[in-house]
């Protein structure tokens, strides 16, 4: 009886947890100097992410962020990042174009954005890359200019384009924070043209790649398109909240 | 968490900034810094939950009152011959030190992910490169915590106490 024995199956606890064990390792080290599905782990964690981060900023939308002093400031630490070449503009014949869902589109000169009230801040300027730089700015409030514009109960987010074709969008309640600003001045002086002159997006509760350089348009809209940045639309975060 | 963390270090390294020390790549995951961020931002939510359901489970069952270290064990660091005793005494420093280590970790890593919200964190440090430093510290720490606990089990057990976990 019994010539023939079929062996068991049934895996025990010890070989299951085995051969999870060695799946596993296999699983983290090939992610070694890998992607490893790095666009399905922003999939899945990035709408959690972005939900808790406009969660806390809309705690206390216009809560300013701390301010430095003068001496704190590092002109050095501030790095020059442009997705491609640095524009030329011609100052007179430059306009802030403000269109989008709103009731007066504008078209403003350099010289009547520099009549608006000018306000000034010592910010901590964060880059994606991990640096950070204590910058002055110093210009127009945007929600200034977006109230100039009379934008209509449903806007949401703002786009803005520059004149390197660079593009970017935010959430309207970022636009509107009483420090992000429209900055034609850095440390004092009239703001660099590799700092994007003649105007720039300068703010503490964006990371620097959402703080476009050489503004020329900005859309006041309703809806997100399917083109929400350079940097965005290759796969880092919308958000961006600091 | 680790790797990921890696590859962000890498697109300007802590220690002097992009000329600055860079790790291998093959440390890294994610394959560039939009990747490595997904992977860092994805992990930390079952690091941190995972950490906070522990500490839940050590104040329920109560542990904490005799699972760490404490007096007696820098007692026997001194006076005990018994090489058991002093193992142990090692084995509760490391679990109780490694407690901080994460601990500072989350606290850190928030203070960079979201300066203007709780800026008093990277006063709490002095200034922003003090805040990287300490952040980037928990990578060598917790390798250190590793080897320690891998040896001191080793010591305790050898080879057949690690097998043990396997077959």
């Amino acid at each position: 009886m019994g010539l023939i024995h079929t062996p068991s199956l049934k895996l025990t606890r010890r070989q299951f947890l085995t051969i999870s064990g060695i799946s596993g390792a296999s699983l983290l080290l090939s992610g070694c100097g890998s992607p490893l599905f790095e666009d399905v782990a922003g999939a899945i964690s990035e709408p959690l992410n972005q939900k808790v981060e406009s969660f806390i900023f809309g705690l206390k939308p216009q809560k300013l962020v701390p301010e430095f002093s003068v001496s704190e400031i590092d002109n050095k630490a501030l790095i020059v990042n442009t997705f491609r070449n640095t524009p030329i503009i011609d100052i007179e014949n430059y306009r802030l174009v403000v269109d989008g869902d709103v009731n007066n589109p504008l078209s403003l000169s350099m010289a009547e954005i520099q009549k608006l009230p000018l306000t000034s801040m010592i910010i901590r300027h964060v880059c994606v890359e991990g640096w950070a730089a204590i910058v002055q700015w110093a210009g127009v409030r945007l929600r200034d200019i977006i109230a100039l514009a009379q934008p209509k109960e449903t806007v949401k987010y703002a786009y803005f384009i520059s004149a390197d074709k660079y593009y970017s969008s935010w959430d309207i309640a970022s636009s509107v924070h009483p420090q992000t600003l429209l900055a034609y001045q850095k440390n004092g002086e009239p703001l660099p043209i590799d700092n994007g002159a003649p105007l720039r997006l300068a703010s503490p509760v964006k990371l620097g790649y959402k703080q476009s350089k050489w503004v020329t348009q900005i859309s006041l809209v309703s809806n997100l398109s399917r083109y929400k940045g350079y940097w965005e639309d290759q796969g880092y975060e919308w958000f961006a909240g600091l | 968490m680790l790797t990921s963390g890696i590859q962000i270090y890498n697109a300007n390294p802590v220690f002097g900034g992009r000329a600055g020390l860079h790790i291998p790549p093959i440390f890294a995951l994610g394959g560039w810094l939009a990747g490595g961020r997904h992977w860092h931002f994805a992990a930390m939510w079952v690091f941190s939950l995972n950490l906070l359901w522990y500490g839940i489970f050590v104040l329920v069952t109560r542990r904490w009152r005799h699972r760490y270290v404490g007096l007696l064990d820098i007692k026997a660091l001194q006076k005990s011959q018994n090489p058991k005793r002093l193992t142990f005494a090692w084995h509760r420093i490391a679990y109780t030190s490694i407690i901080p280590i994460l601990l500072f970790a989350i606290f850190t890593g928030i203070g960079m992910y979201k300066p203007a919200q709780f800026p008093w964190i990277v006063d709490f440090f002095g200034s922003w490169q003090a805040l990287r430093i300490v952040h980037f510290a928990t990578v060598p720490l917790v390798l250190i915590f590793a080897l320690v606990h891998s040896y001191l089990a080793r010591k305790v057990g050898g080879t057949e106490f690690t097998e043990s976990m396997f077959w």
